[in-house]
């Protein structure tokens, strides 16, 4: 009896429990929508960063980290490259030799990383041909071709066909130019795609340096869902003078941006489930003290203490029962729409893509975190009601049913 | 053999300077099978001396022994569980439970005393049948007349078959048909059953209808006098 009376009091007041049932139902919404936002923030600037730039795995010479020097090279580079792609959960690799320079326009000059690829390698990996906006990447210039990231261009004021000019040390180490003509370019949510590099083909680069077949860097692209250890490990006991690095290694500020990520959204889910607390305690509060009289008298008729802090409690619960499918529902519905069609961030996206992030979120979420959500608001709506059934046993029979 | 001993009963509210004498030394004892009604001017004590007699109320000082059990040394909680067993209340303000039919609100405190479904339903059903109000068995309180929803409550009250029955003012909101015939029920039920029933009450009707009547005055026992 006590669950119907619990059943029945909840729809004494309607509008009152709408209102708890309303906070329950925005609580878990709002839960489910920041921390899909969140995931499509992290997930989406991580894939851009894998995917386009650094991709799972790097080797390099254990010094070339240090002193990007030409010399520190990772010997049969294109061997190993070969060699890789055959081993299991390998999906592609490319090498690259890289250096830096200043790059040149008639307006502006200013430093890059200039990455010899070999394309039709370093699509398979990077993919970064998608990434062209204007021009080609690598098939309509014939002689030295240049790619460029969107901010690159616009600060040197360079567009598709315009003349560069690229001035590094030669592997002897002499001060060499080369003129370059621009191919395309490539805009990225990438920082270092859209302004640091400078992508040529590497038979231009490596004869530029007058050396042939020079590798820094070898790029390793796995499975999806592959274990990247697997490969690490076997590659560092065959070849243990060469650095082989995943991508945390080579951008730990991804590892603590994802960190990051995490306590933010752990922050944002304290201060939902604290409004949430606050207005459940309000409302409940209300529910007990409208009630003074009432409970009163089932105290005094005999009902136990523990019985009316239950019946206090009970209430609530059903109210959660009752929102959490509505939130659940409803925060499900917004992911699947917005994980297709995408939020639209682009009014805002200069201001975001200048750290790195995509204009466009899709924001998604592993079923077992709408598990976890519904389970925290429960419970937070179960210690919101705590307060109230505490006051409601506080009673006194006596001074409660005096009480108009 | 009687079932309420107060002895030298003394209650006194500490409002903030000036202490109020609700009661001055009560000594009363009531038997099993009586019909009282406790009478007096308002302010007189009468709704404290039935607090501290149903134990909802602790007294200053003196003794209080309901059914050979010194209620003045229960704590809270064996209180709550000595008026589930012993007493039942009827109150000025009916105080049935809103939401549950008659039938349940009858039902109810043979519930808190886990007596079976079948139990419950059968004397629930036999009370509302002496009550009058079989018919109103599935209607929510907010559907029933001041009468009736006090019938309810005698019936509520008798449900356990308490050792006895307190009921503060029952018919202050009731017009005269409606007293009389809930008065007449409760002499009934005080025939049939043997229930005791004390009253606090300045309603003529009932003090007529009382075979003992204690009047109180200033928080003391002026009047005892047997019918």
């Amino acid at each position: 009896m006590l669950f119907i009376i619990a059943w029945r009091n909840i729809w004494r007041n309607k509008g009152r429990s709408l209102v708890v049932m309303g906070s329950i139902v925005v609580g878990i919404w709002a839960l489910i929508f920041a921390t899909g936002a969140m995931n499509a923030f992290m997930v989406g600037y991580m894939a851009d960063i894998i995917n386009h730039d650094v991709s799972n795995l790097q080797v390099h010479h254990p010094d070339f980290k240090t002193d990007r020097d030409v010399q520190f090279t990772i010997p049969n580079g294109e061997q190993k490259a070969d060699e890789l792609r055959h081993w299991e959960g390998v999906k592609a690799t490319t090498t690259r030799t890289l250096v830096n320079g200043m790059i040149a326009s008639p307006r502006k000059a200013s430093g890059v990383q200039i990455r010899g690829v070999d394309v039709a390698n370093e699509t398979r990996v990077t993919a970064v041909d998608s990434l062209i906006t204007e021009g080609s990447f690598f098939q309509n210039v014939r002689r030295n071709p240049i790619v460029l990231g969107n901010q690159l261009a616009e600060e040197l004021r360079v567009s598709e066909r315009s003349k560069v000019v690229l001035t590094f040390n030669d592997a002897n180490g002499n001060i060499t130019s080369a003129a370059f003509r621009v191919d395309g370019i490539v805009k990225s949510s990438s920082v270092n795609i859209s302004k640091q590099y400078a992508f040529v083909k590497q038979e231009d680069l490596t004869r530029l340096l007058g050396l042939g077949g020079l590798v820094h860097e070898l790029a390793i692209l796995t499975e999806p869902h592959f274990d990247e250890k697997i490969v690490v490990d076997e590659y560092q006991s065959k070849y243990p003078d060469d650095l082989i690095e995943t991508w945390r290694e080579i951008s730990p500020e991804m590892d603590m941006m994802q960190e990051m990520y995490g306590s933010m959204l752990y922050v944002l889910m304290v201060i939902i489930m604290l409004a949430l607390v606050f207005g459940i305690i309000n409302t409940m509060l209300m529910a007990v003290l409208e009630r003074t009289r009432e409970l009163g008298m089932l105290m005094a008729v005999g009902m136990s203490k523990v019985r009316v802090y239950s019946l206090v409690l009970l209430e609530t619960i059903f109210l959660g029962i009752l929102g959490a499918p509505i939130g659940l529902g409803l925060g499900y519905l917004t992911i699947r729409y917005f994980s297709e069609t995408g939020v639209d961030l682009s009014q805002y996206s200069e201001g975001l893509e200048s750290f790195g992030y995509s204009s466009i979120l899709y924001p998604y979420i592993e079923s077992g975190t709408y598990f976890q959500i519904v389970i925290a608001v429960l419970i937070t709506a179960f210690v919101g009601a705590v307060y109230p059934a505490w006051k409601a046993v506080r009673l006194k029979p006596v001074e409660a049913l005096h009480m108009i | 053999m009687s079932i309420i001993k107060a002895e030298n009963i003394t209650k006194i509210y500490n409002h903030t300077v000036v202490p109020v004498h609700a009661l001055n030394g009560v000594t009363l004892e009531i038997d099993r099978g009586e019909f009282t009604a406790i009478v007096g001017p308002s302010g007189c004590g009468k709704t404290t001396l039935l607090n501290i007699l149903g134990g909802l109320d602790h007294p200053t000082s003196g003794s209080v022994e309901l059914a050979n059990t010194d209620i003045t040394s229960l704590n809270d909680g064996q209180l709550i569980d000595f008026r589930l067993k012993n007493i039942g209340f009827v109150f000025q303000a009916y105080n049935l439970i809103p939401v549950l039919t008659t039938m349940e609100n009858v039902e109810f405190i043979m519930l808190l005393q886990k007596r079976t479904k079948k139990d419950r339903e059968a004397r629930a059903m036999e009370l509302l049948s002496q009550m009058g109000i079989a018919e109103k068995a599935n209607q929510r309180p907010s559907q029933l007349s001041g009468g009736q929803q006090q019938r309810v409550a005698v019936a509520r009250a008798l449900a356990s078959k308490p050792q006895f029955i307190l009921a503060d003012e029952p018919t202050a909101n009731l017009d005269s048909k409606s007293t009389s015939s809930l008065l007449d029920i409760m002499a009934d039920m005080n025939r049939e059953e043997g229930a005791t029933f004390v009253f606090s009450t300045h309603d003529q009707r009932v003090i007529e209808k009382a075979r003992r009547v204690i009047t109180l005055e200033d928080g003391r026992v002026v009047k005892d006098e047997r019918k």
